[in-house]
């Protein structure tokens, strides 16, 4: 297996992620000459999060959850609501996204986290339909299948200087800040105690209930966790959008986060769910401005995935470097392979 | 009390559907420990091959197609009820071909490699039909409306019904009374007595998916002329039967029967006196029940609870 | 909604940093944000087609596409506008609001589109209009019948294609009270949609001294009515006005028709979109409405659908219907409306819309139309039809049974629902 260097697990900031960010900190100079558009830049980043954060309790906890975007769909409600009816600060209605979000995931939490297994999975899909549907009715609140809309994207305010994010590209930036910051915190959060012991539940309940862990409280807490940075994502959703629909909060695009996950390696990658964004995302835009049927190609991509590369992209990719130069890469200090992963095993 | 009666005969008829929409859900996740995510698809597959075989332009050459024309409806309509499962069978095959490499590994694999194949087969369906809607033509004799109790009932519900228990019951006499039906419970439960038995575990597997995705089908071509034949009709039924499944619970057969009267009942006592919450009504009923019962109603252990 | 307040100094610092930033940006890449559109000479006028190909709406999405693209060839077959050629592009906007924000996005910063059209959903319709509004490019509403669309929802930058809710309410509604008799039930789709159609023709009815006696909520997705036809046999009442949209009217179709019950009680479809009726004709019922139906005795009628058929030969429909009229009318009128104005200028085409009028000739409808310059929703003949008896071919499927002129079935209340910004705020836009 690769040999992940302890010390990146320990370190608060990986070479992949400086990497990453540097790369990222430029596509709005080049991201046009390769034929597409600061707007996507800003969705991927934002689906990247959202991926990150589900992944936390698909990856990292190994529980299907199969209704996630209720979670991204409620932040994006509660941060246009907070803007409207509370306070037009972006701290505080980005706040109110993870809280609201949070919390609605806590309350999912109490009636799940003692299930497992396919009675999980349906659960979260029953309580996605219940949210989705009170979404679409609550239209005094909502706006219903109109949308929530003229959600303004506030000005970062920093007490001395407040910036003003309406461009495509201030606003990229912001998201990407966001983002790294985001990224820094789950990696933290996976390898520390408290993600090791998530991990451990992973593998066996019972083993860690043996070992004197509150199996409850720890799947509880991961999946609140989960939905709470799900709903952070969902309020910058609401900001790049200008709007809420209850739309994300389908089964349907439910299924995507979980599709996108796989297929970039999140069983095994840190970096699994991002990977999955960007192919799923840019495939879309490319394939989908080309035919109507882009569906069935992914689809077909999607079966070839899972059965020949069930490990995903990340996999893929971590299979075939570690064939040719496992050794070689011992030798040169495995620089280059942890500036792909920055020591992605983290299991 | 009067007016209660008839929702409740409504609800019940529906329930049987909803039960045999998840038949061959259900008998693919209790003997093989398998979900299949394209069984909606396979159902929508098996009512646009039905509506093929029953429309202007039957699939054959020209010369058969001729003799299948002149046929009485009521003989063509029987015939379809065999032929269009059979050729979803086949679409069934392909699947379980593929998803061997998935057996033996986290039953999340093969979950995801038929969600695959739905999506697949959901784009195949709007590449080759189109996203129009098409109408299943039914024989005269199950059309139309009779009056009972001062209503008007749609014949066509009653038979479908009914086709959904024979169906149903011809299920559980092929699983509990057959020596075939033995030999698959067997097999699901402890494949090494199976291979000790010198019976051939891949061609047991092969044969329980087709069955299952045939079963699909029927239920497709029972529930078109009720909802309508269109591309997205695949997904309205995998939901139900998924939720039928887990509340009757994993491995039960009259757990999932019952199930599906269950949901039937919650949706078409709310559809009457809380219209507005009848479709939420399943997922509640879900929730309710399986937040006390680990296993659903009557579910048994399991790999697709690890 | 409370009004938000910046301080303008720190906004006028913030701004100040962000545009250094977008300034380099903008030095070492084309892309700049508010791109201005260089001036060509001979450039093509670029349209971006926001039609659904796949959802709910996907099958209506693409008819309404056939109608765009064909009021765009004839254009183009004149000699284009303004001597300029005019080019499109279309994708699938999925009838999901998200890939609708994305491809408007796309549209308008990635393919130098500068006037969007087509929409069926009214939330596809509104997350395009914010994206385009942001950027000051006009957005055809082709489809969306929505009354919110025209009500609180409008932008000085959208215009509203079709007759929506209220209009079919006040055109079928007070005549059957009067007619048909005074109990009314109403079955309503539980959404947006559905509930302001139903709202409006609760008020019609209850003008006209009829009564509701039942409300029913249809969840979106329900595919069986059976507890729906039993409480209205139960409650019996005279008339059903249905507010029920997508599939699921589909689906309450085919199961009204295989019970017979389409003649006792009598039923008002509020809309029926001819794509969805070609797919299942056998199962039309009631009385319902449309803006335009393809045998309307009319000039004109009988070669615009030779034409029409002559570029659509594939298609699964065989002749055009209320999708693609109100696509290709909404597209001619646009190209009209940029020839008039003799400039590509955003705020010059928008005047020209806001005072279009279209003599009934050329609307190939009963009666003039006109475009509403404060809810930016055309004016138009409501037609009410129901299932022909007697068709003269098997696309002849409705008999139409009145047309109302535009005045009478006004949406009166949407005026004071619509407040448009002032032309200053639009972004200018030119090509």
């Amino acid at each position: 297996m690769i040999p992940a260097p302890q010390s990146d697990s320990a370190r608060l900031i990986t070479p992949t992620m400086l990497v990453l960010g540097l790369v990222l900190a430029t596509v709005p100079l080049w991201i046009a000459r390769v034929g597409l558009y600061p707007y996507l830049g800003i969705e991927i980043l934002i689906w990247s999060l959202y991926a990150l954060a589900f992944n936390l309790v698909l990856g990292t906890a190994g529980l299907p959850s199969f209704g996630h975007g209720a979670y991204f769909g409620i932040g994006a409600y509660a941060f246009g609501l907070c803007q409207f009816n509370v306070v037009a600060n972006l701290w505080a209605c980005l706040a109110a996204a993870f809280a609201v979000a949070g919390l609605a995931g806590a309350l999912v939490a109490l009636f799940i986290s003692h299930r497992r297994g396919i009675y999980y999975a349906f659960m979260t899909i029953a309580f996605g339909q219940i949210f989705w549907t009170v979404a679409i009715k609550s239209h005094k609140v909502t706006g219903g299948e109109d949308g929530l809309l003229k959600i303004a994207r506030l000005p970062a305010d920093f007490g001395f200087a407040s910036f003003d994010l309406a461009g495509n590209v201030a606003f990229y930036y912001f998201v990407l800040i966001v983002f790294g910051i985001a990224v820094i915190a789950l990696w933290r959060l996976v390898h520390s105690p408290y993600g090791r012991v998530i991990a451990a539940i992973k593998q066996s309940e019972t083993r860690a209930a043996h070992l004197g862990y509150n199996v409850w409280l720890y799947k509880a807490s991961i999946f609140v966790l989960s939905a709470a940075v799900s709903g952070f994502a969902g309020g910058l959703f609401a900001m790049a959008q200008l709007a809420a629909f209850p739309d994300v909060m389908s089964l349907h695009q439910s299924g995507y986060v979980v599709m996108m996950t796989l297929v970039g390696g999140g069983l095994v990658s840190f970096w699994g769910p991002v990977i999955g964004v960007f192919l799923f995302l840019i495939a879309r835009d490319v394939i989908g401005a080309m035919t109507n049927a882009w569906m069935l190609y992914f689809g077909l991509l999607f079966i070839a995935v899972v059965l020949f590369r069930p490990e995903g992209v990340a996999g893929a990719i971590m299979a075939a470097w570690q064939n040719r130069s496992l050794n070689s890469m011992r030798q040169q200090g495995g620089t280059a392979l942890r500036l792909l992963f920055g020591g992605g095993r983290w299991r | 009390m009067f007016d209660l009666l008839p929702h409740i005969l409504n609800g019940l008829t529906l329930g049987l559907l909803f039960a045999l929409i998840a038949l061959g859900f259900m008998l693919i996740v209790g003997l093989m420990e398998q979900i299949n995510l394209a069984h909606g698809s396979l159902f929508a597959l098996g009512a646009y091959f039905a509506m093929q075989l029953m429309g202007p332009r039957p699939p054959f050459p020209a010369d058969l197609a001729q003799s299948w024309l002149a046929l009485p409806l009521g003989w063509r309509y029987a015939a379809t009820l065999i032929l269009a499962p059979a050729a979803v069978g086949l679409v069934g095959i392909a699947i379980e071909f593929c998803m061997r490499r998935t057996y033996g590994k986290d039953p999340l694999y093969g979950l995801l490699l038929t969600f695959g194949a739905a999506m697949v087969i959901e784009e195949m369906i709007r590449l080759t039909w189109g996203t129009r809607d098409y109408v299943l033509q039914v024989p005269q004799a199950v059309n139309g409306g009779f009056i009972f109790g001062d209503l008007i009932w749609s014949t066509y519900r009653f038979y479908a019904a009914g086709i959904a228990a024979a169906v149903i019951g011809l299920v559980w006499l092929l699983i509990e009374k057959t020596s075939f039906g033995a030999t698959v419970k067997a097999g699901a439960h402890d494949s090494e007595i199976v291979r000790a038995l010198g019976i051939n575990l891949t061609r047991l597997r092969l044969l329980v998916f087709v069955f299952g995705t045939m079963l699909a089908a029927i239920a497709g071509i029972i529930v078109a002329p009720i909802w309508g034949i269109r591309p997205h009709m695949g997904v309205d039924a995998v939901i139900p039967a998924f939720l039928v499944i887990v509340l009757g619970g994993v491995g039960s057969f009259w757990g999932a029967v019952v199930a599906g009267l269950l949901v039937g009942l919650a949706v078409g006592l709310s559809g009457a006196y809380a219209s507005e919450w009848s479709l939420l009504s399943m997922y509640v009923l879900l929730v309710a029940v399986v937040t006390f019962r680990a296993r659903g109603l009557w579910g048994k252990k399991s790999v697709l609870e690890a | 909604m409370k009004q938000r307040e910046i301080s303008r100094r720190s906004v006028l610092q913030g701004s100040l940093m962000a545009s250094a930033l977008a300034g380099t940006a903008s030095y070492f890449g084309p892309w700049k944000e508010n791109r201005v559109w260089a001036q060509g000479a001979a450039k093509p006028i670029k349209l971006g087609l926001t039609c659904d190909a796949s959802g709910q709406y996907g099958n209506s999405g693409q008819d309404d596409l056939r109608g765009i693209q064909m009021a765009i060839d004839e254009a183009n077959a004149k000699g284009g506008v303004l001597g300029r050629k005019i080019t499109w592009i279309t994708a699938d906007t999925e009838t999901t609001p998200a890939t609708g924000s994305r491809l408007a996005e796309r549209f308008i910063t990635r393919e130098d589109c500068t006037i969007l059209i087509g929409a069926v959903h009214s939330g596809v319709a509104n997350a395009i209009t914010q994206v385009a509004a942001k950027n000051g490019v006009i957005y055809l509403n082709t489809n969306s019948s929505a009354p919110s669309e025209a009500g609180e929802n409008c932008s000085r930058i959208k215009f509203v294609w079709d007759g929506n809710g209220t209009n079919f309410s006040k055109a079928s509604v007070a005549n059957a009270v009067n007619s048909i008799g005074k109990n009314w039930m109403l079955l309503t789709n539980d959404y947006v949609w559905g509930h302001t159609t139903s709202a409006a023709t609760k008020a019609q009815v209850e003008g006209a001294g009829g009564k509701i006696v039942d409300n029913l909520l249809v969840p979106q997705n329900t595919r069986d009515f059976t507890a729906y036809l039993l409480k209205i046999q139960q409650a019996k009442p005279d008339v059903v006005a249905t507010a029920v949209g997508g599939d699921d009217i589909k689906a309450l179709r085919e199961q009204v028709a295989q019970l017979k019950l389409d003649g006792k009680p009598a039923w008002i479809n509020n809309q029926q979109d001819w794509p969805d009726v070609w797919g299942s004709p056998d199962s039309l019922f009631g009385v319902f409405g449309t803006t335009w139906y393809h045998k309307l005795a009319l000039p004109g009628v009988a070669d615009f659908v030779k034409k029409w058929q002559a570029t659509n030969k594939e298609g699964s429909i065989p002749v055009p219907g209320n999708v693609s009229y109100n696509g290709y009318m909404a597209t001619r009128e646009l190209l009209r409306a940029i020839e008039r104005a003799g400039s590509t200028n955003n705020v010059k085409i928008i005047k020209e819309l806001e005072n279009l009028k279209v003599s009934a000739t050329d609307r190939m409808q009963h009666f003039d139309a006109y475009m509403d310059p404060v809810t930016h929703q055309m004016q138009q003949t409501i037609y009410l039809a129901r299932r022909n008896p007697k068709p003269a071919d098997k696309t002849d499927l409705y008999e139409i049974i009145s047309w109302t002129e535009p005045k009478a079935v006004a949406d009166t209340d949407a005026q004071a629902k619509c407040k448009l910004v002032p032309y200053e705020q639009v972004p200018t836009v030119d090509s």
